[in-house]
């Protein structure tokens, strides 16, 4: 598979999920498993462009693929919009919930648009449970860093 | 506002390494030649352990122990302490029942910790996990707030007769009493308490390293306080003395309070210990 634009291969067992082996074999430990039950998103990665929660994926459902972590978002050290948001926002206190909210957010935006209504980001944002920050900051971060992918 | 100094915004500084998946959790972390810990739980809310069978689990590929609460304490492993103690409003101290880390005899909530399978890999801990063999004696629990201090309730521990740890009432009883006597009229409703629990997103997680040659004890743990998780091991687990004992936080996914007492059971199986 691809993961972060590099070609990655090894072997694994059928029953692996891919947050294992994103966090345990390529030490990618930005993606979090908060519940391993497919409730809180702290585990949310894109797999072709599309957000998934690792922690119910296969690492072999992910053969062939392109697997985007949030490790893969920022380049040269430059954030990407939606991490930007985050930080100008204030969409994060305590940074465990937070990859995947970005993960989510940017497939939020990518399948509706960058004039996302915020009813139609609080209803898709329900897969990601943060505990300290507050929804309303974050609702603020995805909508500021919507406009900024927008151009 | 100011600008800088006192009265300042500033920006926080541990957002970019957050932002871009450079934090570092607890579970994060790896420690050279560490082996996993996984516990063995109670499906029942209330049982005795007549018996429990580890034979078939420790023989399973990779395993390196399996432990019960009878070996934490012929290992001197001292129990779960409660931080918090509350005097009722009669005078009585705190009724605290006895927490071990690993359950002995008896169990007292579904989730009780029962034995812990130490492995290679943590796959092969959960393997050997479901070979553990307890045999329950199914008694009645309770799990409704409503009537669990009433007499003719089944008793859960022996030491908190009612299952009453303590009353701790707040408020002006006498003026409510008051008020309620010269109101015009009085409407009575039944309210319905939620359970609460406090759940950080981060779960509890330790990595602990021993040192044969200093013998000291590293613990990386999510903890609002290490020095707490320190005193308390020492003094009351009897694991090391303080100065053999070091406990490193680093970040923490959320605490909220629950994370200044130490939960004995995530930590006590020593991972990474001979
Ligand atoms: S860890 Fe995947 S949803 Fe919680
Ligand atoms: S920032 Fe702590 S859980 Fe969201």
């Amino acid at each position: 598979m691809n993961v972060n634009g590099e070609s990655i291969s090894g072997e694994v067992e059928d029953r692996m999920l891919l947050v294992e082996f994103l966090r345990e074999h390529l030490r990618l430990t930005g993606t979090h498993v908060g519940c391993d039950t497919s409730q809180c998103g702290a585990c949310v990665v894109h797999v072709n462009g599309v957000s998934v929660k690792s922690c119910t994926t296969l690492a072999v459902q992910a053969e062939g693929g392109d697997v985007t972590t949030i490790e893969g978002l920022a380049i040269n050290g430059e954030l990407h919009p939606m991490q930007q948001a985050f930080k100008d926002n204030h969409g994060l206190q305590c940074g465990f919930c937070t990859p995947g909210m970005v993960m989510s957010a940017i497939d939020i935006v990518n399948r509706n648009g960058s004039d996302v209504d915020e009813a139609t980001v609080r209803k898709e944002l329900e897969g990601n449970i943060c505990r300290c920050t507050g929804y309303h900051n974050i609702v603020k971060a995805v909508h500021a860093g919507a406009k900024n992918m927008g151009g | 506002m100011a600008e800088n100094g006192v009265g300042a915004s500033v920006r926080r500084k541990e957002d970019y390494r957050f932002l871009t998946g450079k934090g570092s959790y607890t579970d994060d972390l790896n420690v050279v030649g560490q082996t996993h810990a996984y516990f063995v739980r109670s499906p029942h809310a209330h049982a005795t352990i007549n018996s429990i069978d580890t034979a078939a689990a420790a023989a399973a590929d990779g395993v390196v122990a399996v432990l019960t609460g009878d070996d934490l304490a012929a290992d001197g492993i001292g129990p779960l302490i409660c931080g918090v103690n509350v005097t009722s409003d009669d005078g009585e101290p705190h009724r605290a029942p006895v927490h071990s880390a690993l359950a002995q005899g008896k169990v007292n909530y579904v989730g009780d910790h029962v034995a812990v399978v130490i492995a290679e890999t943590l796959a092969e801990a959960k393997d050997a996990a479901e070979k553990v063999e307890v045999d329950y004696g199914i008694l009645p629990a309770v799990t409704d707030t409503a009537t669990a201090a009433d007499d003719d309730q089944q008793q859960i521990h022996e030491v908190a007769p009612n299952n009453q740890c303590y009353n701790w009432p707040f408020g002006d009883k006498a003026a409510v009493d008051a008020a309620f006597e010269s109101a015009h009229k009085v409407s009575s409703l039944d309210l319905v308490n939620n359970r609460m629990v406090t759940n950080p997103m981060e779960p509890r997680a330790a990595a602990g390293e021993y040192n044969s040659g200093t013998e000291e004890i590293t613990l990386h743990l999510t903890t609002q306080n290490p020095h707490v998780h320190r005193l308390v091991m020492s003094a009351f687990n009897q694991l090391a003395p303080e100065h053999k004992l070091r406990v490193v936080g680093p970040d923490v996914g959320g605490g909220f309070g629950v994370k200044i007492f130490r939960v004995l059971r995530r930590v006590g199986c020593r991972l990474g210990l001979p």
